[in-house]
């Protein structure tokens, strides 16, 4: 359902992108691992329709949106450092894409709660996002992505900066969460372990490019 | 395999940063600059100056006299700056302790504070031989200006690193050694920097000079306004403006040629404050304390004053404003509400023309800096000048600007415009573009965008920004003096008109209104404070960009 096709992207003066292809069925977890720098964030953004492209094609269940504004796309992304809006608290956060979507104030909180209940964040939602623990900042993030029912979810280095007990206890939620919600999942990473355990399947970003 | 690294502080989001409204939100504040400051001054230079006006201004030794007494009594007022701010700055700039903040906001009040008002204060304070002196405008200008000191070269000496001495000391330097090898290198740039800036108010001074200085005393501002409006002499004016435009013109490509010079191969770090030795606590005491005096003694001098007629004590003053007793054709409760209108006005379209310039200089790389350059051209025509300029250029309109009121608070968003945009721009610049990207695929429009991340995260920029043009409306004096029509007077005319004449009840009235207007600067002061210890957290957070 998620289709790119010779996908090429500059930033700067340089191409990042050259000729990316990639394939991901419905409900299918596809983790793209390489080394630091190699363009993998930048695939992810070209996803999303943050950073122009040059040529090639994403489509979204058939459908072009390659040149789609990002808003419109219905695509999710969690940030390498979540990028939590620092000025709202963790629940106007979740709620974000919601009041956006102008979904009345009650049922809003219903599914805020809702969603906070998911990711093991009971009673967080008055806290600022200042205090939050990376691990709590992360899990934020992510529900405050699968709040807006997003037809795919793209997560850059979602473990990275975590300690490993963190890191293995949020691996299992992702996991379950993903399971039960059939998510359809595009990851990059840098680590092939991390790869492996969260996806299933893991390909290496040089085999995605044409030459 | 491509191998470019990803950059970690690029700006590249491409629908995060609203590429394509910042051209069109330049175009408002443009066209207010091209019809209020630059229309006024072509038609000053092109209908009422000839070169006969020249050679006849400058030419007189009476231009002379000004031009020197503007020059040398600004260099003076530097060195008294510097002779009163460097304790405070010092202990500011290198030690961490308990009212640090306090210390520097209380330091700062001066430069927010009406010159007009400052002005009252020291006559209120200094004894009778003194209040009309050059001591006086030189005690005058170290007031307003401490605070320059201290908010450019405090955060240059913060940021000096004590091993770079260290280093200095091992290698066999004396303490002057020291001084003369690593520390004035660091601070030359800020020093020089701080300096001009101080060198161009004293030189430009106008109500300071013109209510202690004595009658025979004029800057070239004053004499602007004296010619222009006394005289009727508008070429002769102009080319006093040109003439002191062009010296600050060359004051600033000076300093700018030192500090670039200053700045080249100075190594900046964050360094941690040391806290106070015991040894030097009386001496950090002793300078808090007469800091603190020195700042609050004109405006407790206010106060008092307000509260005495010739040698008694009495209220008689405070009631004659209350009760509407009339100065000139404007009775002081007028005044109140001239001013209070016009900061309210000014304040309104300010922040709106700065926020569109902001956003506009923010989003369009080198073209938004040269459109922060531009949006600075205010600070280059003096407040007098360019009073004179709209007199000339809009007096003779199909329609009677000078004669509606709103036309001051017009003039005062010019004069506060570009403070406005400088307290807007670097809090722009510090929305990280992520976290609209973050807004972007949670379904968020440009607008949405614009809205919910950035006008949210410049909340208390904008507040701060509100406030700033607030304070300084209330408190111009140079342009206001040449626009105030009869009965529309704002405070700060009516102060220095009720200073002029004489009678006791009548000046005691001119303190009360300086106190007034003192304790509505100092809440414009509060808020811009307030809004800036509260920016801190969420900068911090908007600081984290990262791909």
């Amino acid at each position: 359902m998620l289709a790119v096709t010779d996908l090429c992207a500059r930033r700067g003066d340089n191409d990042v992108l050259r000729g990316v292809s990639l394939q991901v069925s419905r409900g299918e977890r596809v983790a793209v691992h390489g080394p630091s720098g190699c363009g993998k964030t930048t695939l992810l953004l070209a996803i999303a329709g943050l950073v122009p492209v040059t040529s090639g094609r994403v489509t979204l269940d058939g459908i072009d949106v390659t040149t789609m504004p990002t808003h419109r796309r219905g695509v999710g992304m969690v940030f390498q450092d979540d990028q939590l809006f620092p000025h709202f608290n963790v629940a106007e956060n979740v709620g974000y894409s919601l009041r956006v979507a102008g979904i009345p104030k009650n049922e809003r909180k219903q599914r805020v709660e809702g969603w906070l209940h998911r990711v093991g964040l009971i009673g967080f939602g008055t806290r600022s996002v200042d205090g939050l623990s990376g691990g709590e900042a992360k899990r934020v993030a992510l529900a405050r992505t699968l709040a807006a029912s997003p037809s795919v979810v793209l997560l850059d280095e979602p473990l990275t900066g975590l300690d490993d007990l963190l890191r293995d206890r949020l691996l299992n939620d992702l996991r379950a969460l993903f399971d039960e919600l059939q998510t359809t999942v595009v990851m990059v990473t840098h680590d092939r372990a991390e790869a492996a355990a969260l996806s299933h399947r893991a390909v290496e970003f040089d085999r995605l490019m044409r030459d | 395999m491509t191998k470019v690294a990803e950059s970690r502080s690029e700006p590249w989001s491409a629908t995060g940063s609203m590429q394509w409204s910042a051209p069109w939100s330049a175009l408002a504040p443009v066209a207010w600059l091209g019809v209020f400051v630059i229309l006024p001054m072509a038609t000053l230079l092109t209908t009422h100056v000839d070169v006969a006006d020249a050679t006849r201004v400058l030419s007189r030794a009476s231009t002379r006299e000004t031009l020197w007494f503007s020059a040398w009594q600004a260099v003076v007022s530097v060195l008294f700056t510097f002779a009163l701010a460097t304790p405070v700055t010092w202990l500011v700039g290198r030690h961490e302790f308990r009212g640090r903040r306090v210390l520097r906001s209380v330091a700062s009040i001066g430069f927010l504070l009406p010159s007009i008002v400052v002005s009252a204060g020291f006559l209120a304070l200094l004894p009778n031989d003194l209040d009309t002196s050059l001591f006086a405008v030189f005690v005058a200008h170290a007031y307003f200006n401490v605070a320059v000191v201290l908010r450019v070269v405090a955060p240059r000496l913060e940021s000096l690193d004590t091993r770079l001495m260290w280093a200095a000391r091992t290698l066999g330097a004396g303490p002057l050694r020291t001084v003369v090898s690593v520390w004035w290198p660091a601070l030359r740039g800020a020093i020089v920097s701080a300096g001009a800036v101080i060198f161009i108010y004293c030189f430009s001074s106008y109500a300071v000079v013109r209510t202690l200085g004595g009658p025979s005393r004029n800057t070239l501002e004053s004499d602007i306004a004296v010619r222009a409006y006394a005289i009727g002499d508008i070429g002769g004016a102009v080319v006093l403006s040109l003439l002191q435009t062009a010296t600050i013109i060359g004051v600033v490509l000076l300093g700018r040629r030192v500090t670039n010079d200053a700045d080249f191969g100075v190594r900046r770090t964050r360094v941690t404050l040391g806290r106070l030795a015991n040894s030097r606590t009386l001496i950090a005491r002793s300078i808090a304390i007469v800091t603190v005096a020195f700042v609050l003694a004109p405006l407790a001098a206010l106060a008092v004053s307000s509260l005495r007629v010739g040698e008694q004590w009495s209220i008689a003053g405070w009631r004659a404003v209350f009760s509407g007793g009339v100065i000139g054709s404007t009775s002081p409760l007028q005044a109140l509400w001239s001013s209070a209108r016009t900061a309210l006005v000014a304040s309104i379209f300010g922040v709106v023309l700065a926020v569109l310039m902001s956003h506009a200089v923010t989003r369009l790389g080198t073209r938004g800096r040269r459109l922060e350059v531009f949006a600075m051209l205010p600070l280059a025509v003096s407040p007098v000048t360019l009073g004179l300029g709209l007199i000339v250029t809009f007096d003779e309109r199909w329609y009677d600007w000078r004669g509606a009121w709103w036309f001051v608070a017009v003039v005062h968003t010019i004069v506060a415009f570009p403070l406005a945009v400088r307290v807007l721009v670097p809090s722009w610049r510090n929305v990280s573009p992520v976290l609209r990207d973050a807004a972007a695929v949670l379904g968020a429009s440009p607008a949405r965008r614009l809205l919910d991340i950035d006008l949210r995260l410049l909340r208390p920029a904008i507040v701060a920004a509100i406030a700033l043009i607030g304070a300084v409306s209330l408190g111009e004096f140079g342009a206001a003096s040449m626009l105030s029509r009869s009965g529309a007077e704002t405070l700060p005319v009516s102060i220095s008109r009720l200073l002029g004449r004489t009678g006791d009840v009548v000046r005691t009235q001119a303190f009360v209104l300086a106190t007034l207007l003192v304790v509505a600067c100092l809440a414009a002061l509060l808020v811009i404070d307030g809004a800036d210890w509260r920016a801190r957290p969420s900068r911090k957070a908007s600081r984290a960009r990262s791909h």
